[in-house]
């Protein structure tokens, strides 16, 4: 029995911590003995060394047998895997895109670059996509291990676990209506820009007190105001298509090809600002001009706006950019549905 | 994955399905596990030792088994038992196995 005895406690030490493993030991024990004699009596000797290692040989190997006892086997069990499969894609999708706008941010704000500059932003962003997107992994695949042995089944509902109705598929499709309130807000917007740019620029500024006076640096370049009179005409556009909607009610062919119109116009003007000479004044040497302003901080600062405001407008561009792509689509399946 | 391959896996899951059934069947009176394995064998369902102990205690985590150590004998052994609640399960389990069978006899046939 000394070899029973040793074999249990093997299986004891790997047993997945599970309750009750006391019980599982002194069950396992009792089954082992059962069996040897059973054995013993069969071949008619009594029990040896021998027999058990026979024996024991058969029942498996100390590892298998404590493994058949673990009641989760899997780090994500299949109730969770469509889940976690899900969120896995979203996930990483959002990191692949946030990181690849970080890249082409990069890109643009360092130009102009050598080749091997380019290549070497480029293989960067590359390896920052590879090793966020396995950090992202990481990180679900830990929340979903601890729900798995945490949250039991009856107190975890799926989506797919609800009640389900026929019924939803019979509704009606979306219609292209609009909500009026929001065509109002955008022209009110709209309104407000256009009058702060054309009319008052001088509230888009640093304010600093120098001694018992206030005094202001305009944030923003002649490079901006050139570029004004085209974006006065999208914005002015874009109350008139926002009138149009409102008085359609819904959006219609005509208001998605015009709508689509001023998307591109907005990206041309985008191009333009992004390509050309900065459109904001704040720089390192304007921040060091400014008095008890701290030299390195000025540095700092002046480098973060001006790639700051580049990479707002490649951001804005690229959005826009979706934008159009969506008008493009519902625009298709509006007509596909007429 | 080979046809040998696939079979024993096939056979292994129709086996896992049925194990249920046949170890509730058998526990109207108590058993303890080896007991438990080798009437089953006695009846022509072998079933691997581990597979039943795990299965044992999901039962009972279930609430359709219980069981009770007993030190009277040759050795300590654990006795399951069928509980009310496995008692009311059986009688459904046996309904739709003999449906399960009769439609499988009647697409086999």
């Amino acid at each position: 029995m000394k070899l029973i005895n040793r074999y249990v406690a093997e299986v004891g030490r790997r047993l997945p911590l599970v309750k009750g493993r006391k019980d599982i030991e002194n069950e396992l024990r009792s089954t082992l003995e059962d069996m040897l004699e059973d054995r013993a009596q069969k071949s008619g000797r009594t029990a040896d060394e021998a027999m058990e290692i026979e024996l024991l040989t058969e029942y498996g190997a100390p590892q298998k047998v404590a493994e058949t006892y673990d009641p989760t086997p899997y780090l994500v069990g299949p109730r969770m895997f469509p889940m976690f499969i899900m969120i896995l894609k979203i996930v990483i999708a959002a990191v692949t895109f946030g990181m690849t706008i970080v890249t082409a941010i990069q890109v643009v704000t360092l130009s102009p670059m050598t080749g091997m500059e380019l290549l070497k932003v480029i293989g960067e962003g590359l390896l920052n996509i590879v090793s966020a997107s396995i950090a992202a992994f990481g990180n679900i695949a830990l929340v979903f291990a601890l729900i798995e042995r945490f949250a039991p089944a009856s107190e975890f509902k799926l989506d797919e676990d609800e009640k389900w109705d026929p019924i939803s598929l019979m509704k009606e499709p979306e219609p292209e209506d609009i909500k009026a309130w929001e065509q109002i807000l955008a022209i009110v917007f709209i309104f407000i820009v256009i009058s702060i740019f054309n009319f008052n620029p001088q509230i888009i500024g640093i304010n600093y007190m120098t001694g018992n006076e206030w005094k202001v640096i305009p944030i923003l370049s002649e490079a901006f105001f050139r570029w004004l009179p085209l974006m006065n005409i999208a914005w002015v556009a874009e109350i008139l298509l926002n009138g149009m909607l409102l008085r359609a009610g819904k959006w219609q062919i005509s208001s998605r090809l015009f709508s689509i119109a001023i998307k591109v116009f907005q990206i041309v003007i985008g191009y333009f600002l992004l390509t050309g000479p900065s459109i904001i004044t704040v720089t390192a040497e304007s921040l060091k001009a400014i008095e008890g302003f701290d030299a390195e901080a000025a540095q700092i600062l002046g480098t973060l706006a001006q790639q700051g405001a580049r990479g707002v407008i490649a951001l804005v561009m690229f959005l826009t950019a979706i934008d159009i792509i969506k008008s493009v689509v519902k625009m298709f399946r509006q007509k596909t549905s007429m | 994955m080979t046809n040998s391959e696939s079979l024993d896996n096939v056979v292994l899951e129709l086996r896992r399905g049925v194990i249920v059934l046949a170890v509730l069947s058998q526990l109207s009176d108590e058993q303890y596990g080896y007991s438990l394995l080798k009437l089953l064998s006695d009846q022509g369902l072998e079933v691997d030792q581990g597979t039943l102990y795990p299965l044992l205690r999901r039962l009972e985590t279930q609430g359709l088994l219980e069981s009770v150590w007993k030190l009277e004998e040759a050795r300590p052994r654990r006795y399951y038992v069928i509980s009310a609640e496995g008692k009311k399960l059986l009688p459904k389990l046996k309904k739709e196995w003999a449906g399960i069978v009769s439609v499988m006899k009647k697409m086999l046939a």
